[in-house]
């Protein structure tokens, strides 16, 4: 091969490249998301915190799954930490926007699918230990934290195996 | 092949000396110099994060798996002295240990390895008890999360309260 063919192969590749690169997804395109119930949140956000929330685990300001409330990180600047003021509504709000948004696509599909497979969910498979994580396994198939979170992901939120979950140690 | 020797010297003393993590490194850094007067001990440094340092790293200061500080008051640096502080681990398996001079409590890991989460049971003295509200997720210094000042991420440092609020 000669020279000039050479680089003009090169080119062409480059081009190419450049060409895949740069190309931008068709405007109908679109990613329809079917969010867990929001509604029924609020018990599971409680659940959340007391279990994962605490100031030197997901509540912290770092963390994908991040969580306020209150025995944890403060939504409001003026709140602080284990001072008898409730979780507030901004708090859970945050707290499901964080859930939702850390694999919105699969967890779509898991509530599309009513909450069949729920390991898909890479929090669920964390919280379950079968992923690796810090806290180690912090939910036991079965257990009233699973019912809680399984529950609402199936758009029925158990609110009181999510009560009976603050009792777990 | 004296070269050779050297230079493996050389790497075996920066690896025993040195810190692969800059955070940590930076995160001690920040803790600043011993207080005048107080050489390190079990005296020293109240108030800080003691896990940062005595971690169990190679070089470092005695390892620790669960120190703090416990301070009279939410407006002092006064130390609460003969403060006993009763944690459970996830286990059931409970410790106590009881503050210093300096207010300054500490288990080794040899006397207490804890399985987390932990829970501070209560913090006792004079008869009055206190108790926490969350439990302890990972981190075994208290000062990780109990910094001064109060505010959206941190309670305040650990004090004792006669009225029985949490610290």
């Amino acid at each position: 091969m000669t020279s000039s063919k050479l680089v003009s192969h090169l080119l062409a590749a480059m081009l190419g490249a450049v060409a895949v690169a740069c190309s931008v997804p068709s405007s109908g395109a679109r990613f329809d998301e079917q969010t867990p119930d929001s509604a029924g949140f609020p018990p599971v956000a409680s659940m959340l915190v007391q279990a994962c929330g605490t100031l030197d685990c997901h509540g912290t300001i770092g963390r994908n799954l991040r969580l306020y409330g209150d025995t944890g990180l403060r939504y409001s600047p003026t709140d602080v930490p284990s001072t008898l003021v409730p979780t507030t509504a901004d708090e859970v709000t945050q707290d499901y926007e964080s859930v939702v948004g850390l694999e919105p696509e699969i967890t779509s599909e898991v509530v599309a699918a009513g909450g069949a497979n729920p390991e898909r969910l890479t929090f669920y498979r964390k919280a379950l230990g079968l992923e690796n994580h810090k806290g180690g396994a912090v939910v036991v198939h079965g257990d009233p934290r699973d019912v809680c979170i399984t529950t609402w992901l199936q758009g029925h939120a158990d609110a009181s195996a999510c009560t009976a979950a603050l009792t777990l140690p | 092949m004296r070269r050779l020797l050297s230079l493996l010297v050389a790497l075996g003393t920066a690896s025993a000396v040195g810190s692969c993590d800059p955070v940590r490194d930076d995160a001690i850094s920040a803790l600043g110099g011993e207080a005048p007067g107080v050489p390190p001990g079990p005296l020293h440094r109240p108030g800080q994060p003691c896990l940062l340092c005595h971690d169990g790293s190679a070089g470092d200061a005695s390892a620790l798996s669960i120190a703090g500080t416990v301070f009279s008051g939410g407006n002092t640096l006064e130390p609460s002295v003969g403060a006993t502080v009763t944690l459970q681990s996830a286990d059931g398996t409970k410790v106590t240990a009881t503050t210093n001079a300096a207010g300054n409590f500490y288990l080794t890991p040899d006397t207490y390895a804890p399985k987390y989460p932990i829970r501070v049971i209560s913090i006792v003295q004079g008869g009055a008890s206190v108790t926490m509200h969350s439990h302890i997720g990972g981190n075994g210094s208290c000062a990780a999360c109990h910094t001064d000042p109060p505010g959206p991420a941190s309670p305040g440092h650990v004090y004792f309260s006669n009225s029985g609020i949490s610290p």
